[in-house]
């Protein structure tokens, strides 16, 4: 029993010497950022966590302030369509974050907000301004979104990030918390070496794919995605990509129709701010998707139920669909994205920084177009 | 309980300290059998699902009871037939789903390794190799033994027996040390490199079982990869929980049977059985292969038949042994190919044999181009073959064979063949070559160095653990 005690300790004494020898160069490496600031979770991959949803889940300790916030939820279309620094620089009395995320559905949209209300107080809460991106894509449900093979079907990527390191356990009534919330930073630091190992293994999967393909990702850069146009071929393979990913020949998932409506609901009876972004598409997508007209219907649906409420409001840009605007079936190139932070931050201006911020709205579709900033392009 | 879960890790630390406090026998038994009920009670969610493991044990020890009073063959056949068709209602054979089915979920993990330890002790018993009686308590620590519940290693009860609860090596720092390095090469096998080998292989998969349109060329070659993937994940997945499960049992005073023993560097399909998975090539040989040819002998006398008998036995036995993997008509045809190559193998080596004589077949056999030759041809088949573990529904299989044609899937065993014979020559030929200067040996085998290196692989586990979304899980246990 002695020898087994003993190998036990040499080990473990071996393994905390290399902890805190990887722990040490990872700070070396990547030096915490100033806390309280804003971040552009989109620009996760010069960080130790690499992914946009380990940054979101991990990283978000910095929205835990009382200062006046905007943050931006939804999926790869509002991080790539909206550029914080653009929107930041517009807007002065608010600090912007923009929490987009790939593939994002309506529920994993509610796993990001719950997740930052996890780490602010209540009365820090009335500070947020929530900008919803939504557009049809989102409205499928979980367990048809997350289907692949190496996920728990049904398993957003907020999940995953959830039990990764075990901060949270699966439970018959989905996730729990194993570590609490306000201990978030200090169970960050603990997993820095862990970070640090896996950005480096990451890093030598982009060394391979740089020796085998030439390029380190399959991501397309800015300067790629602004001069890329999409032939025939491509614009039939987006669309019967969404065909299968939808689940259904026509109509979204009126659960998710569903949760969005409780998400602004909740959001709104605890004192936040709604703004509901109608992302734009192509005009090509849009009129040939099959779900575009139910994804209208309910659009109009919830406009009716919130626009009169106070601390909400709707943003349309349904003018800014020129086909050749957009790198693909959805995302807007650079040059649109920067009309669409103008546009945002007019009305966010408008709803947060000029003394008005209570004021009834009545929102419909008609009374969205675009304001006067951004030009069409 | 999942190996790599805290949980586990947890259940087996107190295991440990549990056994080791005292020296006493009975003590120990009581610990070791405590620990099965509790790593066989997180599979369940309700007692009911152990019903039918319950039942199926009380009907093996039956059977061996009845075989201790009365040796007789007709007893030891009708035991044999209850507990296999029990085993075949239990595990939901495809073929039998006339039978019908427990109208409750239950437990099947573990069956097909209790049902080899059950069979095994019931021929011995009758045969007069087992004389011991076992107690209920040692039936039930031996056939469900947490160490091997999951996915073997198939031990024989008298090997078993000599060490349970007992200490028969007392251990030293260094076979503790051993134990631990064990267990941690054990899961750099498991968690890493099987891992990862199997997250390329799901990502490949797709468009192969999704029926994507591909040019044909390509198409083998993703098919050629996916399936050398899987084989590499199905290796260390494998090997890296015995490695993992040996290195446990050794500091609880067992002596785990080795289940593989550098299976790439067989010369031959027959070899390649010997060294992959031995403790079932095992026991298929001495409970089947061997009655099996003793019978087919006694009814077919002729010595001049015997080598194509024993061809014949090779075929039936390999087929069983496929057919064991599971529940659908695909493994019927993974035993079908395995039949096929354990008889061709023989075959050939009769053919071998006649035509040049003992000694030219000898220096044939023993000529460099002949020995790559031979692994490329037997690991570019197995892998082929393997090929019905991961296309199980036989539409998909159907599907997959007609897209690759005859020159797809020849054109792939040929690649895969190609590959092999150069990665092993190119292997020999580096590791004969290099070894550490000896004063690098001394400061490796240094107890920093080796505590470093131990740590090591325990941080690389942590890490590359956490970067795939799902925890790994043993492939075997399926089986």
């Amino acid at each position: 029993m002695r020898y087994i005690l003993r190998q036990t300790a040499l080990t473990l004494l071996s393994f905390f010497f290399l902890y805190l020898l990887v722990a040490g160069a990872s700070f070396i490496v990547f030096p915490n950022p100033p806390s309280n600031g804003p971040r552009d979770f989109q620009a996760a991959d010069n960080t130790i966590y690499m992914t946009v949803p380990k940054y979101v889940f991990l990283g978000r300790g910095v929205l835990d302030s009382s200062d006046p916030k905007v943050i931006l939820v939804g999926a790869s279309n509002t991080g790539v369509g909206f550029r914080q620094n653009l929107i930041q620089s517009r807007l002065s009395c608010a600090k912007v974050s923009n929490l987009g995320m790939g593939g994002a559905n309506i529920s994993e949209v509610g796993q990001v907000i719950d997740l930052v209300h996890e780490v602010q107080s209540d009365d820090d809460r009335r500070s947020n301004t929530f900008v919803i991106g939504i557009w049809f894509g989102m409205f499928v449900d979980s367990e048809l979104k997350y289907a692949d093979a190496d996920r728990n079907r049904g398993e957003t990527d907020i999940d995953i990030e959830r039990y990764r390191y075990g901060f949270y356990r699966r439970t018959p009534n989905g996730p729990a918390a194993v570590l609490p919330p306000k201990w978030l930073d200090a169970g960050v630091t603990f997993l820095r070496p862990f970070l640090l190992i896996e950005k480096l293994a990451r890093q030598a999967r982009t060394g391979i794919n740089w020796l085998v393909t030439g390029r380190g990702s399959a991501q397309r850069t800015d300067a790629e995605r602004e001069i890329a146009v999409m032939s025939e071929e491509e614009k039939h393979k987006a669309l019967d990509y969404w065909e299968e990913s939808m689940g259904h020949k026509s109509g979204i998932s009126a659960a998710q129709v569903e949760l969005l409506k409780q998400t602004i609901d909740k959001l709104l009876l605890s004192g936040e701010k709604v703004v509901i972004v109608d992302l734009p598409i192509p005009a090509w997508h849009r009129d040939a998707s099959p779900y575009e007209s139910s994804y209208r219907e309910a659009l109009k649906d919830l406009l009716q139920q919130f626009g009169n409420r106070p601390n909400f409001t709707a943003l349309s840009m349904d003018d800014l669909d020129g086909n050749l605007d957009y790198s693909d079936e959805v995302h807007a190139k650079r040059h649109l994205a920067e009309v669409w932070s103008i546009r945002l931050a007019n009305v966010l201006d408008s709803f947060l920084c000029q003394d008005k911020p209570e004021k009834q709205r009545q929102v419909t579709l008609q009374s969205l177009k675009p304001a006067s900033a951004g030009s069409k392009n | 309980m999942n190996l790599t879960s805290p949980l586990f890790f947890a259940f087996l630390a107190a295991t440990i300290v549990a056994f080791h406090i005292s020296e006493s026998l009975s003590y120990r038994r009581f610990v070791l059998g405590t620990a099965n009920v509790i790593f066989i009670s997180s599979y369940l969610t309700d007692f009911t699902q152990a019903l039918p493991l319950l039942a199926f044990l009380l009907l093996g020890y039956a059977c061996v009871s009845i075989l201790y009073v009365r040796k007789s063959p007709a007893i030891l056949a009708s035991g044999i037939v209850a507990v296999l068709a029990f085993y075949i209602f239990l595990k939901r054979f495809s073929f039998f789903e006339a039978l019908g089915h427990l109208p409750f979920p239950y437990l099947s993990i573990g069956l097909s390794y209790i049902l080899f330890r059950i069979l095994h002790v019931m021929i011995d018993v009758r045969s007069g190799d087992l004389v011991e009686r076992i107690s209920p308590l040692a039936f039930f620590r031996y056939t469900c033994n947490f160490l091997c519940f999951v996915s073997g290693p198939i031990q024989r009860y008298q090997d078993y027996n000599v060490t349970d609860g007992k200490e028969l090596v007392p251990l030293d720092p260094s076979k503790v040390y051993e134990a631990f390095t064990r267990i941690a090469t054990g899961y750099v096998k498991f968690a890493v490199i099987a891992a990862t080998a199997q997250y390329i292989f799901l990502y490949l998969n797709q468009p192969l079982l999704q029926a994507t349109a591909l040019p044909p060329a390509k198409l083998c070659l993703i098919y050629a990869t996916a399936a050398s993937l899987y084989t590499i994940y199905l290796y260390f997945n494998f090997s890296g929980y015995m490695d993992i499960v040996i290195g446990i049992g050794s500091l609880l005073g067992q002596s785990l049977p080795e289940n593989f023993d550098k299976p790439f560097s067989a010369r031959s399909f027959l070899e390649f059985w010997q060294r992959w998975h031995m403790t079932l090539s095992q026991w298929f040989k001495f409970y089947l292969f061997n009655p099996l040819l003793m019978f087919l002998m006694s009814c077919f006398p002729a010595p001049a038949l015997t080598s194509y008998l024993g061809i014949l036995a090779f075929f039936i036995t390999f087929l069983v042994m496929g057919v064991w993997h599971g529940t659908t008509a695909v493994f019927v045809i993974y035993g079908l190919l395995m039949g096929a190559g354990a008889s061709i193998n023989k075959l050939w080596q009769i053919a071998c044999l006649e035509r040049l004589g003992k000694k030219r077949y000898r220096a044939l056999s023993q000529s460099a181009i002949y020995i790559y030759f031979a692994r490329g041809l037997t690991i570019g088949y197995f892998v082929l073959a393997l090929t019905c573990l991961w296309v199980t529904e036989p539409s998909q299989l159907n599907s997959l064979v007609i897209r690759l044609g005859v020159t797809g899937v020849l054109g792939a065993f040929i690649l895969l063949g190609a590959v092999f014979a150069m990665v092993s020559l190119v292997t020999d030929f580096i590791s004969e070559r290099i070894a550490a200067p000896i004063s690098l040996s001394a400061i490796r085998d240094g107890i920093i160095v080796r505590n470093l290196t131990l740590a090591g692989k325990m941080m690389a586990i942590f890490a590359v653990t956490s970067l795939f979304h799902k925890a790994p899980d043993f492939v075997y246990k399926a089986f």
